[in-house]
């Protein structure tokens, strides 16, 4: 294993170690798609929140390819996808404590949700 | 997983508050472990999902109940211990003999 | 329960500050001695993200896209470039995304998972930020935290809350204050925030550094 030396330290914090790769993907989702957040509820690590499981939100943005923690984290590989920013209404994910014109931006992966209809 | 550390929506757990008095760090323990953090991350002895899934594994009271740094110290010494780094028992005799020369 | 402003609330009762103390030292001195970690270079570590990096560096950036017109429409675009283009990058700032509030929305930026934060612009998190009581209200009552950070927003206004789940880090460019026309970059940064950057809070009023 390399040891972290003091003369690396100032490459490594000005360089980090980014989670976007530059892999070809298809996007499953272009901004504008309505979708579904799957209902999933794996015992492993996951960056989906419980509260947006079941809720449809709206692709505001794709950010590209990135790696996917719920793989790395088991040592699974990076399982390169596109990341998107996706926009929920307040009322959609909390019910009549929201106020409708408030909204929730996450970010999912292509993996975790499922293309859906919306009136 | 469905852990303690998906806090996002949940009652109850009190009123924000700010400190503004606030250090970064408030014990010397705290800037070492963040220290020791980023050797281990950079050394190349895991990566930030498996730091992070360390953390979620934390018994929830103990996660509710402990400091930020203290999450941080669960997570790297589990993720060293299970891979092999360094022992369990290792790390309980080196406590014993730092606590009886101090 | 009596709340201190601790983490969550005040452990130390439950953990006697010498035993971590004891476990951090005992993690350190094995690691050093099987030769994985060069104590030098956490003392570099810990003294970049003490004393070096912090909320100024945002600041900058904020003071820099209200003069610069072109700037800002580069950081909007693309935040990580237009931050680096001020020496600002790498760990927990990899991929950066600034997110503007405007007469309609108010931005305000969480991790409800952790504690993600955009560290080469805003330093280390506040002890609140990474706390269970803002990652847990944030996302469902926003306007009553918001207001206890005393942000009060007219109904009508947009509250969006960003939970960065992901490898993305957020920065929220807020509203420049009223009467600040021909003010330098260094007299506008004074009027930027940490809060203001995470949108627990608004610029300073021009008058308040006057």
């Amino acid at each position: 294993m390399p040891v972290l030396t003091e003369e690396f330290v100032p490459i490594l914090v000005k360089t980090g170690a980014s989670a976007r790769v530059d892999v070809a993907r298809t996007a499953r989702f272009r901004v504008g798609d309505w979708v579904r957040v799957k209902n999933i509820n794996p015992t492993t690590h996951t960056r989906m929140p419980r509260y947006v499981r079941g809720k449809l939100g709206c692709i505001k943005r794709d950010h590209g390819v990135f790696i996917t923690p719920d793989a790395v984290a088991h040592g699974l590989g990076e399982h390169p996808q596109h990341l998107y920013s996706v926009s929920f209404s307040a009322t959609e994910l909390w019910g009549d404590v929201a106020l409708a014109q408030d909204s929730l931006r996450i970010d999912l992966w292509d993996d975790y949700m499922e293309l859906a209809e919306h009136e | 997983m469905n852990s303690i550390h998906d806090l996002g929506g949940m009652h109850g757990l009190g009123p924000v508050l700010q400190d503004p008095n606030e250090v970064l760090f408030r014990h010397d323990w705290e800037r070492r472990i963040f220290g020791l953090f980023f050797a281990a991350f950079g050394g190349g002895h895991f990566n930030i999902d498996e730091f992070r899934h360390a953390v979620e594994r934390m018994e929830p009271v103990h996660y509710l109940t402990s400091s930020y740094y203290e999450h941080w110290v669960h997570g790297i010494e589990s993720l060293l211990i299970a891979k092999g780094v360094i022992g369990q028992d290792e790390l309980a005799a080196r406590m014993l003999s730092l606590k009886g020369a101090a | 329960m009596k709340h201190t402003p601790t983490d969550y609330h005040d452990h130390e009762h439950t953990e006697p500050p010498s035993d971590i103390e004891l476990r951090v030292k005992a993690l350190e001195s094995i690691l050093q001695e099987k030769q994985l970690i060069d104590p030098a270079a956490l003392d570099a570590l810990i003294d970049i993200y003490e004393h070096k990096v912090g909320p100024r560096n945002g600041a900058q950036v904020v003071a820099k896209a209200w003069s610069d017109p072109q700037y800002k429409q580069r950081l909007l675009q693309d935040a990580t470039a237009a931050i680096a283009e001020l020496g600002f990058g790498g760990v927990q700032g990899e991929d950066m995304l600034v997110v503007e509030n405007t007469a309609a929305v108010h931005n305000v930026v969480v991790c409800t998972l952790c504690s993600c934060y955009p560290w080469p612009t805003l330093g280390l998190p506040p002890i609140w930020y990474k706390s269970a009581p803002y990652r847990s209200r944030i996302v469902i009552e926003p306007r009553s935290v918001l207001a206890e950070f005393g942000v009060t927003l007219a109904p009508s206004k947009e509250v969006r809350v960003w939970d960065s789940n992901a490898e993305l880090r957020y920065l929220v460019l807020p509203e420049r204050p009223v009467d600040t026309e021909g003010w330098s970059e260094a007299q506008l940064m004074k009027l930027v925030t940490r809060n203001a950057m995470i949108g627990t809070g608004l610029a300073l009023p021009a008058g308040d550094i006057r």
